[in-house]
């Protein structure tokens, strides 16, 4: 089952590239991503035992995140399907096919068992996702994807020095095998863990888009498609905190997690803080959202580096993200194909031109920023309790602070594109293809509905199963 | 003896490609570094895991990265890098320094694993922090992608320590990796060349706040 959840998008994606027409391309995408759901959702029923000698498993963290993979995947498979006949008519066979290899990636990162396989992973989604960037070949995202390539190689290429350290400091276990690892932690070389633990931290922080290693991220989000930004910034980020998860599990059970902690302490607050820097007056709506990311992957890091109810919180927190930051993403897009400009100034009268859009980047903004009743609230409420429980008092203050300035940045610019101007200002142009010209179409409504109600949803019940899941994965972290 | 021979050559290598400025012979030097490098795992540990490596890291980095770094810029008209962001000299006085540095830390660290020679971890942090200067230090996107793959260089001699531990196709993973990396970083240069009719870093300055 493992193999063939891998196997699936890389052999759908060879389809796709021999394939001739963009249309068929387009109606293997939602096949594939569908079966891959089901195939994923049969695992919830019990965990398959490691194959292939050991080096694919899954355990209940890797499961977590595979299922929230696959679920925005098939929400942007169907999007795309709407979002695609209107976008330019040049062929699509590289970035479709690129697509698929990169849910492949992406399904490896979650089921690898061996720190070597791990990194090898995390590589690869670096590389399939490079062209899917690409996908509009102006010379503005040439540019973003030229610094994502290069930024994130390098970056990944200090995480191999980091993994090779790792497998130094464990010269007496022999294997750097997750499971081994972590059995004989005790065997470990504590200066050589350490070492390697901070190398693995920029690596995989890079990809992550921790400050300070986030520069690509707002290129790279801005410049993509609009459902790329999606899975970009909905469950790429995703894939390398697994990363980073894992290297802090390491961490854990060789008796350094105040170490680890404090590493995620310093690089969530910067991420804060630069996040609450650079929203306030962002003239780009997709920046604005993209420094978004920045700021929930802060939130990410200082809820494991807070511990106890942080660690439960965090990763509650990382699931409302991921849909949050599609649906927010899949709105922005329907707002590109509307007004045709990524400027908050160019679009103007949302709600009165496109109703259903307007309400939706009300909803994702909520949901984005955590207000209630979306589940990102109550995440960050777990982490604000986590902050006071450990006596984290300076941190709690700062947490809060920079959350509210981001809510009133990502607000201003909200507001601004909800209405139209004031009566002084409408002597500008009008918005090109204002009106109804532009129906909105429902394959490009339905998928952000699924992603906002399952935001919702998770704001006012939290069910059974994913509560277990949570708790046996915070665990796994060390919390109880 | 032949192992520190083939590290003092990388290391001179490495050095050259620092003080060089024209595109191609950049490339060839990396190719010759590469070449030197895939014998070490012979010198070594001879042995089938070690022949395997060093017939995947030929194949890889000395014919076909070089040659898909030269197909990257057949059409560039300016084979030499304008400007670096640090000059020469500069560049090659903090080069040596680096080069210290690592010798020096090395020296401080105590390493768990058997040692085949002295100077192995050294020369393998100094090419790192030579491909990563080269890297920060200049603008052709070219000259980028060579700052990288010398960084690479280092890292692989840095495995070189744990080369009989290290799974084969864990190996061939990293190499395969690599290897789509230039590819694609290839194409991408070349989509560069053809926005902005030069393979300049310094005329991608749109995006920012």
């Amino acid at each position: 089952m493992l193999l063939f959840l891998i196997l699936l998008p890389l052999f759908g994606g060879a389809i796709a590239f021999v394939l001739p027409k963009n249309q068929q391309r387009r109606t293997i995408l939602p096949w594939v991503s569908l079966i891959h759901l089901i195939g994923v959702g049969s695992l919830w029923k019990f965990l398959p035992d490691t194959q292939f000698n050991g080096f694919l498993g899954l355990d209940v963290l890797g499961r977590l995140i595979l299922t929230v993979v696959s679920l925005l995947f098939v929400a942007v498979s169907f999007y795309l399907w709407g979002y695609l006949n209107d976008e330019e008519k040049h062929s699509d066979r590289i970035f479709m096919s690129s697509l698929l290899f990169f849910l492949s990636a992406m399904t490896l990162v979650t089921m690898s068992r061996h720190m070597g396989l791990l990194w090898i992973a995390i590589e690869a989604t670096t590389l399939f996702s490079a062209p899917l960037i690409n996908f509009h070949r102006s010379p503005h995202s040439v540019e973003a994807t030229w610094k994502y390539l290069l930024i994130c190689s390098v970056g990944i290429a200090l995480a191999l020095l980091g993994t090779l350290f790792l497998a130094v400091a464990a010269t007496s276990v022999g294997t750097v095998f997750l499971g081994a690892l972590l059995e004989n932690a005790s065997l470990l070389s504590i200066p050589w863990l350490k070492l390697s633990v901070i190398f693995l931290f920029v690596g995989y922080g890079t990809k992550m888009g921790l400050a300070p290693m986030h520069t690509w991220l707002p290129d790279a989000h801005s410049e993509a498609p609009s459902p790329v930004s999606a899975l970009l910034s909905g469950v790429l980020l995703n894939c390398a905190f697994l990363g980073i998860l894992r290297v802090f599990q390491i961490c854990v059970a060789a008796g350094q997690t105040a170490f680890a902690q404090d590493l995620f302490l310093i690089m969530g607050l910067l991420s804060l803080l630069v996040a609450a820097i650079f929203v306030i007056g962002q003239a780009d709506y997709k920046r604005l959202f993209a420094y978004s990311s920045v700021e929930n992957m802060g939130i990410l890091a200082l809820g494991i580096g807070l511990g106890g109810v942080g660690l439960y919180g965090s990763l509650f927190h990382m699931i409302n993200n991921a849909f949050a930051k599609g649906m927010i993403f899949l709105v922005t897009g329907n707002i590109y194909q509307a007004y045709q400009s990524k400027k908050v100034k160019d679009v103007k009268g949302l709600l009165g031109s496109y109703p259903v859009t307007g309400i939706f980047l009300v909803m994702g903004f909520l949901a984005v920023t955590g207000v209630p009743p979306f589940g990102t609230f109550y995440s960050e409420l777990m982490i604000l309790n986590a902050a006071i429980q450990s006596r984290h008092y300076w941190v709690a203050f700062f947490y809060i602070l920079f959350l509210a300035v981001i809510f009133m940045g990502i607000a201003e610019s909200v507001l601004r594109m909800l209405h139209r101007g004031t009566k002084g200002q409408t002597t500008g142009p009008a918005p090109p293809m204002a009106g109804p010209a532009h129906k909105e179409d429902l394959r490009l409504i339905l998928p952000i509905l699924f992603l906002g109600a399952i935001v919702l949803i998770l704001g006012f019940y939290m069910p059974s199963f994913l509560d277990d899941a949570l708790k046996g994965s915070s665990a796994l972290l060390g919390g109880r | 003896m032949w192992l520190e021979l083939a590290l003092i050559l990388i290391i001179f290598l490495g050095i050259i490609i620092l003080g060089n400025n024209r595109l191609g012979t950049m490339i060839q030097l990396f190719a010759l570094q590469s070449f030197i490098l895939s014998m070490t795992p012979l010198l070594v540990h001879p042995g089938i895991h070690a022949v395997i490596m060093t017939a995947a890291t030929i194949i890889l980095k000395v014919l076909v990265m070089p040659s898909l770094l030269f197909w990257a810029i057949r059409h560039v008209s300016i084979r030499r890098e304008v400007q670096p962001l640090i000059g020469y000299g500069k560049t090659l006085i903090l080069g040596g320094f680096f080069i210290g540095a690592a010798f020096f830390i090395s020296s401080k660290m105590d390493l768990p694993v058997k040692a085949i020679s002295n100077l192995l971890v050294p020369s393998a942090f100094s090419i790192v922090m030579i491909g990563f200067l080269l890297l920060v230090s200049r603008f052709k996107a070219i000259t980028q992608v060579i700052g990288y793959l010398v960084m690479e260089n280092g890292i692989f001699l840095f495995a070189l320590l744990l080369l009989e531990k290290t799974p084969l196709l864990v190996e061939m993973g990293v190499l395969l990796d690599i290897f789509v990396a230039v590819l694609i970083m290839g194409i991408v240069v070349n989509h560069i060349n053809e926005e902005f009719e030069s393979t300049n870093t310094i005329h991608l300055t749109a995006l920012r706040d």
